[in-house]
């Protein structure tokens, strides 16, 4: 018994051993794939959705996400602690990847992501740039920090004046200068000043040492230049300072005459700025969302944003294609009054008086809007740029496949399905607008 | 006699199938329905927000209550009933929706139930959602299904004040089964499907 023992150990031992050199042997030469496959699919499973499978920065939400996934293959990232055009150093990813960029669409993956998946997210991140092959990251000498006395406050805001951040960012700070409004980006999108008085949406962080690395280092791609050279890090330290000072409570830890005042003010602001408030909630509220053709992918078609055109055939109740928007005078709302246009969104009736179902479109929620909410929507909507794009009229199924899609979903209480179309359902008159590649999709046009 | 019979009952039996089809024409409701209706029901439906006792509260639920109802948040996460939506469910999700070539999501339920809704889940986890579209378990939502791209543009303030009237609803005990694998579609032409009714119909009868 116990020489069996002995003997099974015998072999065992040197068995063991092989196994261990059989498993260390080939790591060596294979160590870098596993960890790029790695990256390779946590990537494509949680960031791919956005910033495209190639880095590019194009997934299908991209074109309505303001601001835009950052395009990763060109290098040039925003948020960093090295020099204006350098690459930024794997912590400045990191810390993007981890805590998120605030007033953005980029979470904080930090709950999700740790350890070597996260090593290998930001290797494969890399990977999308030759720049990080060959250059290295010029890391920006942070200098001392000065604390914020209200000396050092005022001398910023000497600092601010001297810099003129007015300019863009509104002489309160508020980023409603003349100019900020309409400001773009390298890559010719849309970009607005930042709002100095509300800390909490500072994308690059909310602490002086942030705030002084925005100003050493600039924002690469945007219009907000690096400020070394002009002023001292002395002055930059200043600065972040001064701007801290200027933040306002937010809504969440005010008191109830705050609150009161902070409500009050932005009915005022409803009332005074429509073509802004209107934006705000055009956008928030999602209107380009079904008011814009898609592609297969689900990304709207940029360059039709607004022009409708968006099928879907909710059978058996209706079978629509989404308004044109834009102020267009024969396919648009060019010559709906207003008042036609509050009573269509507030009670879903056309100008000609037929009824529209209480969905897609959600009138019976729009009807309890607010009047200067409403004013400010159609007054948005006045500003858009005419595209003519004729949608086709409302169809219904014929009789009796309606009265059998009854039957179906209120008596024998069947699910039916309602489908989304790719493609404009539209008619335009200029080629290169229908010209996206995707197939011009006419709706059947049955009459009841 | 028989001949008068006869033709009684091909009388009697084309005005049943005729009463039926009009019958069937007349229910569902959205053409006979003044709008009025529809709107007295998605507004009388959210709840009172009169037992909060901090102002403070009170003040920034009501903005948030302002924005869920306008958003119509409804028409997706309460649950479809006999004739429109089943209000006494408000908000406790169960409707379908999948886009091509991913996965078909059951809207969540997002009233305060401690198990099914938003009850387990902190206001960070709520807002990540609105904002970025990453849920709590750590999955991206199609923008399509559950539209994050525009409540990504609510300032943070506006976000925050959804939460806070999320955490006043009425807790609905209603559990939402997890996404699952994209069904075949009826038609392939199109990009995107909704099923109109209520998941949790079929689900019950599982």
């Amino acid at each position: 018994m116990i020489n069996l023992h002995r003997r099974s150990l015998a072999t065992a031992v040197p068995l063991f051993g092989l196994a261990l050199w059989a498993l260390a042997a080939p790591q060596k030469s294979e160590r870098e794939a596993p960890q790029a496959a790695l990256g390779k699919s946590l990537y494509e499973a949680n960031c791919a959705y956005c910033h495209g499978k190639e880095g590019k920065g194009d997934g299908p939400p991209a074109a309505i996400l303001n601001p835009r996934p950052r395009d990763l293959s060109r290098g040039k990232f925003k948020f960093r602690s090295t020099e204006s055009g350098s690459i930024p150093t794997d912590r400045d990813l990191e810390n993007t990847i981890t805590n998120g960029l605030q007033g953005t669409s980029m979470p904080d993956w930090k709950p999700f992501l740790r350890g070597d998946s996260l090593k290998a997210v930001i290797e494969y991140v890399k990977s999308f740039s030759v720049k990080f092959k060959n250059e290295k990251p010029k890391l920006v000498p942070l200098g001392a920090p000065t604390p914020a006395t209200p000396s050092s406050i005022a001398a910023g805001k000497r600092v601010s004046e001297k810099l003129q951040c007015g300019k863009c960012h509104g002489d309160d700070g508020k980023g409603t200068g003349a100019i900020a409004s309409d400001l773009k980006d390298e890559w010719g999108h849309e970009t607005k000043a930042t709002n100095l008085t509300e800390p909490w949406s500072f994308r690059g962080g909310t602490t002086a040492r942030d705030l002084f690395l925005r100003f050493r280092t600039g924002i690469d791609g945007t219009p907000m230049p690096s400020y070394k050279g002009t002023a001292s890090d002395g002055d930059m330290w200043n600065l972040a300072n001064y701007v801290l000072s200027l933040g306002r409570k937010p809504v969440w830890s005010m008191n109830e005459q705050e609150v009161k005042e902070f409500y009050s003010k932005q009915s005022d602001f409803v009332r005074t700025k429509p073509v802004d408030w209107g934006k705000y909630l055009v956008n928030a509220w999602g209107c380009v969302y079904c008011h814009s053709p898609i592609r297969s992918d689900g990304s709207i078609v940029e360059e039709m944003r607004f022009t409708g055109g968006q099928r879907w055939n909710m059978y058996p109740f209706a079978d629509v294609v989404s308004y044109n928007l834009t102020s267009h005078k024969e396919t648009g709302l060019g010559d709906w009054t207003n008042e036609q246009l509050r009573t269509f969104l507030t009670k879903g009736v056309r100008r000609d008086g037929s009824r529209m179902v209480p969905f897609p479109m959600p009138w019976a929620a729009y009807a309890s809007m607010k009047d200067d909410d409403l004013n400010a929507i159609i007054a948005f909507l006045r500003t858009l740029q005419p595209v003519y794009n004729k949608i086709p009229n409302p169809a219904k199924p014929n009789i009796f496949s309606y009265l059998w899609g009854k039957f179906r979903v209120l008596i024998l209480k069947q699910d039916v399905t309602w489908h989304v179309y790719s493609g404009n359902a539209g008619q335009t008159k200029e080629k290169s607008l229908s010209e996206n590649a995707i197939p011009a999709h006419t709706p059947k046009e049955v009459q009841p | 006699m028989k001949r008068i019979l006869k033709w009684a009952g091909i009388v009697v039996g084309s005005l049943l199938v005729l009463g039926f089809f009009s019958f069937l024409y007349f229910i569902p409701p959205f053409d006979f329905i003044p709008p009025e209706e529809f709107t007295r029901q998605t507004v009388g439906a959210a709840p009172s927000l009169d037992n909060i006792t901090n102002p403070v509260e009170r003040a920034i639920a009501e903005r948030g209550k302002y924005i869920v109802t306008t958003l119509d948040c409804s028409g997706c996460h309460t649950p479809a009933g006999d004739e429109g939506p089943n209000w006494s469910q408000y908000l406790g999700g169960g409707s379908k929706s999948s886009f091509v070539g991913y996965q078909t999501y059951i809207s969540r339920n997002l009233t305060p139930d401690k198990e099914n809704g938003l009850g387990r889940r902190t206001d960070e986890e709520v807002k990540r959602v609105l904002r970025s579209g990453l849920l709590p378990e750590g999955r991206l939502a199609h923008y399509r299904d559950m539209p994050w791209a525009f409540t990504a543009n609510l300032t943070d303030e506006d976000r925050h004040a959804v939460v806070v009237y999320l955490r006043h609803l009425k807790p609905v005990a209603r559990r939402i089964t997890d996404p699952m694998a994209n069904e075949t579609f009826a038609d392939t032409t199109a990009a995107e499907m909704l099923y109109t009714l209520d998941y949790g119909i079929r689900q019950e009868k599982k």
